[in-house]
């Protein structure tokens, strides 16, 4: 999607593979378990322990309930970074790890950081805002305060690991952020720009965000079931996955294991409504990422839906997908409905379960369902996991005020 | 039917005024918030909200489809008044 300079043209066009998964979900934690995990259905939706629940008549969501920053964060003081933060920081040392990379052997190279978040460190904030309302601004505690920036989503992974030729980026495109942040690390390692990027997203619950959400009436009770005609909306939910991409040179000349070959990706943002997604516009932004990984759609053999299990989402993403592959989509599940939305790692948590798909030969489940939606005319492969052998799997990422952003993964093949 | 009392229909219309960025002679009880002032469905739940917080009410997402003009935020505001009671 960049612009090339030279008239168009560039010396290098590489062909960009995955080749480690940091994983930090309700479901599961690391490639391994969280496979596992979308493969048996799991299901993280539990009552909200982060933060105080008090007055909402429902408070379910899809929490971390014991993740230990310390284990993966050693550099730094843990204490020093936002939930949000160490859950991207923990990530990417985890990716690092399960891509066989040695982190000296990063620091003598070029690379790109970029992480998408929906809210940064708002539970951080919640929590600022907290005690300047119940005891005064002076009372606001200075380590919760220097750990608010957004920015330092991206820039403690570089910290952490004493990375310094890198680009750390924090991409805030709210929901889709995550493939935003794969798409902009995609055209990197594409152009040669750089050796390798660690890209995806990362979020942490907060109050701000399930209040906003259970305002506009979109908080489900109890459980998410996209594409069911009885859904009630999302259930909030928080974690990290962080990607190693690199160039298919790079990943064969140290015998990486390849998960999948990132195809190519599309975005567009349409600025329509704040929070109403537009079919349109969902529609072009899906035909711009086949058109840029040159893949025509009867090629595509799975779907991985933004699927948050809203009335307005499900709706309008089935008709955006009918409109670009007829009457016989491929088959198109949500795995919100296991892990809740996790907002700006949402995306990049579904990249990685479509790879994991694609490595392990089956598609994920959407849970809790029980009739289709006649409106939303998909198969969303209810409750159970189906084999299937997948070549090529698109991962839709839909976000408020029109911010779309659509990954094409492949299964690694050494011809394309 | 339930019906509200003056003094809170005056406060009704002031707070969805506000919330409408409208003067307070241009609304009418029956002139319709999304056709006739350009309102969206996020404004109509911050009304929905505000009025929560005003008058110390609970109303139900679904009312949303009858507050369509201030005659039925009227009614929608009675009748949470007097569930609350």
């Amino acid at each position: 999607m960049t612009t090339l300079a030279n008239g168009g043209t560039t010396t290098a066009s590489h062909r960009v593979v995955l080749t480690g998964f940091g994983v930090f979900s309700s479901i599961g934690v690391g490639a391994a378990e969280f496979a596992e995990g979308l493969r048996v259905g799991r299901s993280g939706a539990k009552p909200i322990t982060a933060f105080d629940t008090e007055g909402f008549a429902h408070a379910n969501g899809c929490e971390i309930v014991d993740f230990h920053p310390e284990k993966w964060i050693t550099a730094l003081d843990a204490a020093e970074l936002g939930r949000a933060s160490q859950f991207s920081v923990a990530a990417a040392c985890m990716a690092i790890d399960d891509a066989g990379l040695q982190v000296e052997e990063l620091r003598e190279q070029r690379g790109l950081i970029s992480v998408g978040t929906t809210d940064g460190e708002s539970f951080d904030l919640d929590h600022l805002v907290e005690s300047r309302l119940a005891r005064g601004p002076e009372h606001m505690d200075s380590t919760i305060a220097r750990r608010i920036r957004a920015g330092r989503l991206s820039a403690a992974i570089a910290h952490e690991l004493g990375l310094t030729d890198v680009e750390a980026i924090t991409i805030p495109t709210a929901c889709a952020a995550g493939n935003y942040a794969i798409g902009y690390g995609y055209d990197a390692v594409r152009t040669g720009e750089v050796n390798f990027a660690l890209c995806g997203g990362a979020d942490a619950m907060c109050r701000k965000t399930f209040a906003g959400f259970y305002r506009l009436g979109t908080i489900a009770p109890e459980l998410c079931q996209p594409f069911d005609v009885d859904r009630k909306g999302i259930l909030t939910g928080e974690g990290a996955g962080i990607l190693v991409l690199e160039s298919l040179e790079s990943a064969l000349a140290r015998g990486a294991r390849i998960y999948a070959e990132v195809l190519g990706y599309g975005l567009n943002c349409d600025a329509y409504h704040q929070v109403a997604p537009n079919q349109q516009s969902v529609a072009r932004c899906m035909e711009l990422a086949l058109e840029n990984a040159g893949i025509e759609p009867d090629q595509v053999d799975l779907i991985s839906a933004h699927g948050t299990g809203t009335k307005a989402n499900d709706i309008t993403e089935a008709r955006a997908i009918r409109s670009v592959y007829g009457d016989t989509p491929p088959r198109t599940v949500s795995i919100k409905s296991m892990l809740g939305h996790t907002m700006g790692a949402a995306s990049a948590l579904a990249a990685i379960a479509c790879s994991l798909a694609i490595v392990h030969g089956f598609i994920p489940p959407t849970i809790n369902h029980f009739t289709t939606d006649p409106e939303c005319e998909v198969d969303c492969v209810p409750n159970q996991a189906v084999a299937a052998d997948l070549r090529v799997v698109q991962n839709n990422g839909l976000a408020f005020g029109g911010n779309n952003a659509v990954v094409m993964l492949g299964k690694y093949e050494e011809q394309r | 039917m339930t019906a509200i009392t003056a003094e809170d229909a005056t406060k009704v219309k002031e707070i969805v005024c506000e919330i409408l960025e409208l003067e307070e002679d241009e609304v009418t009880d029956t002139s319709l918030f999304r056709e006739d002032h350009d309102a969206d469905s996020l404004r109509a739940i911050e009304i929905l909200a505000s009025l929560e917080k005003e008058f110390k009410i609970v109303i139900e997402q679904s009312e949303l489809a009858r507050m369509v003009n201030l005659r039925g935020v009227y009614d929608v505001v009675a009748e949470a008044q007097k569930a609350a009671v």
